[in-house]
C-alpha cells in the first residue's frame, strides 16, 4: 500500500516540534545569543598545501575590541580531532593541508572587528605542491601529506576465483564509474554559542550528531574533565552526516575559555563550504561477467576514494563501500579492493549513505549493461541473480534473515510505473522519456567491531510528566515525533503526558550516535526493554496508593485507570507525588552485531527497489525526474510522516547527486563557493510524482523491529536515473553528475531545416 | 560623483519603518542589511540566514507584501515600508498556510520553513489560483534540503485548496 497521509489515518500527526518551526519561534542553536557575547571567527588557510613559517598575532591583538587571538600555542590539551582517527589539527602548527585548515581564531566585540582582526594576523607560508589526484597521490613522487604516507586505508574482500570465473563468461562488462564531491548543504550552516559557566564549566550549544562524542573530543582538546563540559546539541537545521565530526566547536570553546565571555560563531556559507566535509568522490572500476544463461560468474571491483586532507571516518566509509559493491546478488567469485587516499582536496567524510551511494551507482550500472548484453529484461536479470534470504551477507557474514530483497523486487515488478514503461518518444521531438530501476540492500548500525552502544531512559518526573530521555539528536528527521508516537502506541500514554528530553549531555544517558540509520531502531528496542519494568512499577505504586490490586488497573491517557477504562483513578501527577522512590528505568545495550568477526560488517539490512521516469530534453541535455517509485522493506513503520519524509528527502538529495551537484575543485581550491554555483535541486526539479511503498512484514521470529530508513532513500535513485536516461536516449552514464552536454543532440527536424537548399 | 551633503544627511537619518505592525525607528547605517537588523539587532531570529547572496530564500520577508530576500535588502530601502517577517504571520492566530505546512508535514529541520511560508504567503496574496508554473516561479528562490519538496508541494496544494473552499 502506498504510504501517504490518507493511508496513514490517525498515525499521521502534527509533529510536536512543528508549531514552533512553522511560526519561526524555534530557537536553533545558531539563533542564540547572550549579553556581552563576543563574535568568534577562524582564520583559514588560503593555500591547499603549504608550510607555515611564522604566525604573528600582535597587530590583531592590539585592535580595540579584540579580546583574544589564539593559535596552536594556546591549546591546553591535544591539538587534534577526528572521531576515530584524530589526525586533524585544531589549529595548524607548521603545515596546512587544505584550503579550510584552521590557523588562528579570534574573539571580538563585533563581526566587523573580528574580520579586521583576521586580516591583521600575519602568517607566512611556503607554498607546497598540491596533491589533488588520489591516483597520483599513491605514486612515489607524490609529496607525503602524513607521516604514514598518503594511504589512509586499504581493504579487500573476495571469494572464489575471478580469473577462472571470467574465463568461463559469455559476456563481460568493464566500466569505470566516477562520482562527485557532493556537499551536505544543510540550510543551517555550522555554528553555536559557547558559554563559560561558574566553577570552570563550559556549555557548548552547537549542533552535532552525537553530543557525548563531541564532549569527549572537546575534553581532549581543552584538557578538561568531560563532566566539566555540557554539550547541548539539538535542534539542528539539517546535518546528513555533515555535522557528525567537530566543526566550529573547538574554536568557540577555546575562545570562550580564554576570554571568559560567551562566544558565538556562525559560519558563512563560504566558510562552511571550505571547511566542511563532503561526500568522497570515488572512482570505481568494475569488471563483471555472466554465462550465457545470465548467471554472474565473476565480479571484480577496484575503488579509489579521495578522502582529502584528514581521516575523520574515511576508513569506515571505504569499508562500507567495499561491503556494498556486491549488493543483493549472488556471484560465483568476487574480488574487491579499495583504497582511501589523502589529498589536498578539502576533507571527505560521513554523508548519508556512507559510501553506499557510490557503490550502488556503479554496481547497478553493471547490472543494466549485463542484462542488455544478454538481451534480458534488466529487472528479470536481477531476479535471476538475487540473493536468497538464508544467504550470508555481502562480506560472508551472518546477517538477520528477512525476505526484504524479494519483497521489494516484487513490489516494483508489479507497479504500474514499471509495467507501463513509456516508450521513449513523446509529442515533442526533442523530449524523450525513459524509465529505469535500481535495487539496493543497505546496512544499518556501525558494523562489527566498532563500539555501537544504544539505550535510553524512562522516568516519571516530579510534575507528573512521563519523560523519555535519549541521547539522540533531532536534525529534522522527526525523531521526537517518532518517539512520541511510540510512547502513545506502545504504552498508552496521552500526548500531554509525555516530555521528550534529548540533546543535552547533562540530562541524557549514553545512547550512541544518531547516525547510520540507527536511532529509530534503537529507540524502539529501548522501549521494548523498558516497557515491562516501567509499567509494572507504575501499576505497583498506584496499587499501593489506591489500595487496589494491580490487576484491576491500567495506564492510559492522563494517569492510571480502572482496568475497563471508565474511570481515571490517579493522575500521573498524583502518582509522582505519592511514590517514595522515583520511578526511573534505564537500559543500555549494543546495536545488534553479526557474530561473524569482520570489522564493519553489518547485521541488519534494509532493502529497496526504486524506479524513476525521466524526461530528457535533447536540445539542452537537461534531465527532469517525472515520477519515482520506492518500495522499502524496513519492518514496521514507526512514524509514517517521518518515513515518507526520509525517503522523499533522501531521494531529493540523490537527484542532486545524479544531475547537478558537485563541489568543483581546481588544484585543491573550491570553485563552487556558494549556492549560486553549487546547485541543489529546487522545487521545480522535484515536484514530480513520488510513490513510496513501505513493506512492513518481517519473519515471525524477528526480534529487531523497525530497520533504519534514514539513508536508503538516497542510495538507489542515481542508478535508476542513469538507467532511465539510457532508456530515453541510448546513452550510458558512468559519471555523475550527468553532464548535460553529453546528452545534447541536433534533432532531425533541425538537421532537415538547415540542410534544405 | 557622490553628492557629499546628501550622503551625509542620509547617514544621519533614522530609518522609519513598520515591522509586523509596529512602527520602528532604526538608527543604523543605511547600508546595514535588513537580515542583520532583524536577526542581530532586533533578535528576531525567525528569519534565517544561509547563503547571504539571494539564492536560498531562508531570509525571505515581505516588504509591502512582496517577497524579498532580507540578505539583499539594505536599511535605507526599508524607509516607510511595511515589513512582515515570519513572526508577524501568526500574531493573532496561526496563518492558514502555516497550518497547511503543519498538517501536510511540509518541513523537517524547519530551517527553510519560515522563508518558504513567506514566499507562499506572497504568492497566494497576489494570486489565489496559481498554476503549477506560478508556484514553481514563486518558490524557485527557496531551497529546502530535507524534504525533497514532497511535503512542501502538498502543503502548497492544500493552502490553495483551502483558499478556494473558503472563498
Ligand atoms: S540568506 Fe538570503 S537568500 Fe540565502
Ligand atoms: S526542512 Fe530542512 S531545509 Fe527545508
Amino acid at each position: 500500500m502506498a504510504l501517504n497521509k490518507t493511508t496513514s489515518g490517525g498515525r499521521w500527526r502534527i509533529r510536536p516540534d512543528g508549531p514552533e518551526k512553522v511560526t519561526g519561534k524555534l530557537a536553533y542553536l545558531t539563533d542564540m545569543s547572550r549579553d556581552g557575547m563576543l563574535v568568534g571567527r577562524v582564520l583559514r588557510s588560503p593555500h591547499p598545501h603549504a608550510g607555515i613559517v611564522s604566525i604573528h598575532t600582535e597587530k590583531a591583538k592590539r585592535i580595540p575590541g579584540v579580546h583574544a587571538v589564539i593559535t596552536h600555542a594556546d591549546i591546553p590539551g591535544m591539538n587534534r580531532f577526528g572521531i576515530v582517527n584524530p589526525d586533524q589539527p585544531v589549529l595548524c602548527e607548521d603545515r596546512v593541508r587544505y584550503i579550510g585548515d584552521a590557523v588562528a581564531a579570534v574573539a571580538a566585540e563585533t563581526p566587523e572587528i573580528a574580520a579586521q582582526a583576521l586580516e591583521s594576523i600575519e602568517v607566512e607560508y611556503v607554498v607546497l605542491p598540491v596533491v589533488d589526484d588520489p591516483v597520483k597521490a599513491q605514486t612515489k613522487q607524490a609529496p607525503k601529506l602524513h607521516p604514514g604516507g598518503n594511504v589512509l586505508h586499504r581493504n579487500q574482500y573476495g571469494y572464489g576465483e575471478v580469473t577462472s570465473g571470467f574465463a568461463g563468461c559469455t559476456h563481460i562488462v568493464e566500466e569505470t564509474y566516477l562520482t562527485p564531491r557532493q556537499m551536505h548543504t544543510y540550510m543551517e550552516t555550522e555554528g553555536g554559542l559557547f558559554i563559560p559557566e561558574e566553577g570552570g564549566r563550559l556549555t557548548v550549544y552547537s549542533p552535532t550528531q552525537h553530543g557525548y562524542k563531541d564532549r569527549m573530543q572537546l575534553a581532549r582538546i581543552l584538557g578538561l574533565p568531560e563532566f566539566n563540559i555540557r554539550v547541548v546539541s539539538s535542534p539542528i537545521g539539517g546535518s546528513f552526516g555533515g555535522k557528525d565530526e567537530l566543526n566550529v566547536q573547538p574554536y568557540g570553546a577555546l575562545l570562550a575559555l580564554v576570554t571568559g565571555r560567551p562566544v558565538k560563531i556562525h559560519n558563512s556559507r563560504w566558510e562552511s563550504v571550505r571547511a566542511g566535509l563532503k561526500r568522497h568522490p570515488m572512482r570505481i572500476a568494475m569488471k563483471t561477467g555472466v554465462d550465457d544463461s545470465g548467471r554472474i560468474l565473476a565480479h571484480q571491483v577496484s575503488i579509489v576514494a579521495d578522502t582529502g586532507a584528514y581521516a575523520t571516518l574515511g576508513a569506515e566509509v571505504l569499508n562500507f563501500a567495499i561491503e556494498h559493491v556486491t549488493g543483493p546478488y549472488r556471484y560465483d567469485s568476487v574480488e574487491v579492493e579499495g583504497v582511501s587516499v589523502y589529498t589536498n582536496n578539502g576533507v571527505s567524510g560521513e554523508f548519508r549513505g556512507f559510501g553506499g551511494n557510490q557503490a550502488i551507482f556503479a554496481l547497478e550500472g553493471q547490472m543494466d549493461r549485463l542484462a542488455e548484453k544478454l538481451g534480458q529484461d534488466p529487472w528479470e536479470f536481477r531476479l535471476m541473480n538475487m540473493r536468497k534470504p538464508e544467504d550470508p551477507g555481502p562480506l560472508g557474514q551472518t546477517i538477520v534473515r528477512t525476505d526484504g530483497a524479494m519483497q521489494v523486487w516484487k513490489s516494483l515488478a508489479g507497479s504500474s510505473m514499471w509495467l507501463d514503461r513509456q516508450d521513449r518518444i513523446t509529442d515533442n521531438p526533442w523530449l524523450r522519456k525513459g524509465t529505469g530501476a535500481a535495487f539496493v540492500m543497505h546496512g544499518s548500525g556501525l558494523g562489527f567491531g566498532i563500539p555501537d552502544p544504544a539505550g535510553g531512559m524512562l522516568a516519571l518526573a516530579e510534575d507528573g510528566k512521563i519523560e523519555a530521555i535519549f541521547g539522540y539528536e533531532e536534525f529534522g528527521q522527526g525523531l521526537i515525533a517518532t518517539l512520541e508516537l511510540m510512547l502513545i502506541e506502545q504504552f498508552g500514554f496521552g500526548t500531554e503526558d509525555i516530555r521528550i528530553v534529548i540533546g543535552d549531555t547533562d540530562l541524557v544517558p549514553h545512547s550512541g550516535s544518531s547516525t547510520a540509520s540507527r536511532a529509530t531502531s534503537m529507540m524502539w528496542k529501548s522501549l521494548q526493554k523498558l516497557r515491562g519494568p516501567f509499567l509494572d512499577r507504575m501499576l505497583d505504586e498506584a496499587s499501593k496508593l489506591l489500595s487496589l490490586p494491580t490487576e484491576s488497573l491500567r495506564v492510559g491517557t492522563g494517569g492510571i485507570w480502572n482496568r475497563s477504562g471508565e474511570h481515571l483513578l490517579l493522575t500521573y501527577g498524583q502518582l509522582a507525588q505519592g511514590v517514595q522512590e522515583e520511578i526511573r528505568f534505564q537500559t543500555h545495550f549494543p546495536f545488534p552485531a553479526s557474530p561473524t568477526k569482520r570489522i564493519g560488517a553489518h547485521y541488519l539490512y534494509t532493502y529497496s527497489a526504486v524506479a524513476v521516469e525521466v524526461e530528457v530534453n535533447v536540445l539542452t541535455g537537461r534531465v527532469k525526474v517525472l515520477k519515482q517509485y520506492h518500495a522499502v522493506a524496513a519492518g514496521p513503520v514507526m512514524n509514517p510522516q517521518g518515513f515518507l519524509g526520509q525517503i522523499e528527502g533522501g531521494s531529493g538529495m540523490a537527484v542532486g547527486f545524479a544531475l547537478s551537484e558537485d563541489s568543483v575543485m581546481d588544484s585543491g581550491v573550491y570553485l563552487t563557493r556558494n549556492l549560486d554555483t553549487y546547485m541543489i535541486p529546487t522545487y521545480t526539479d522535484l515536484n514530480g510524482e513520488i510513490e513510496v511503498h513501505a513493506i512492513e512484514d518481517l519473519p515471525e521470529d524477528d526480534e529487531h523491529g523497525p530497520r533504519g530508513v534514514g539513508e536508503i532513500g538516497s542510495v538507489g535513485v542515481a542508478p535508476a536515473i542513469a538507467a532511465a536516461v539510457y532508456h530515453a536516449t541510448g546513452k550510458r552514464i558512468s559519471k555523475l553528475p550527468i553532464d548535460p552536454e553529453s546528452l545534447q543532440e541536433v534533432p532531425d527536424f533541425l538537421v532537415k531545416a538547415v540542410s534544405r537548399p | 560623483m557622490i553628492n557629499r551633503s546628501l550622503a551625509e544627511r542620509r547617514s544621519d537619518k533614522v530609518i522609519e519603518c513598520d515591522i509586523n505592525g509596529q512602527p520602528i525607528s532604526l538608527d543604523v547605517p543605511p547600508t546595514r542589511r535588513l537580515l542583520t537588523i532583524l536577526r542581530d539587532d532586533l533578535q528576531m531570529t525567525g528569519t534565517k540566514v544561509s547563503c547571504e547572496i539571494g539564492r536560498c530564500g531562508a531570509c525571505m520577508v515581505l516588504v509591502d507584501g512582496q517577497q524579498v530576500n532580507s540578505c539583499l535588502t539594505m536599511a535605507y530601502q526599508c524607509e516607510g515600508k511595511k515589513i512582515t517577517t515570519i513572526e508577524g504571520l501568526s500574531q493573532a492566530e496561526i496563518d492558514p498556510i502555516q497550518q497547511c505546512f503543519l498538517e501536510e508535514g511540509g518541513y523537517q529541520c524547519g530551517y527553510c520553513t519560515p522563508g518558504m511560508i513567506i514566499s507562499v504567503k506572497a504568492l497566494l496574496s497576489h494570486n489565489p489560483e496559481p498554476s503549477t508554473e506560478d508556484i514553481e516561479e514563486a518558490l524557485s528562490g527557496n531551497l529546502c534540503r530535507c524534504t525533497g519538496y514532497g511535503g512542501i508541494v502538498r502543503s502548497v496544494q492544500k493552502a490553495v485548496q483551502l483558499r478556494r473552499d473558503s472563498s
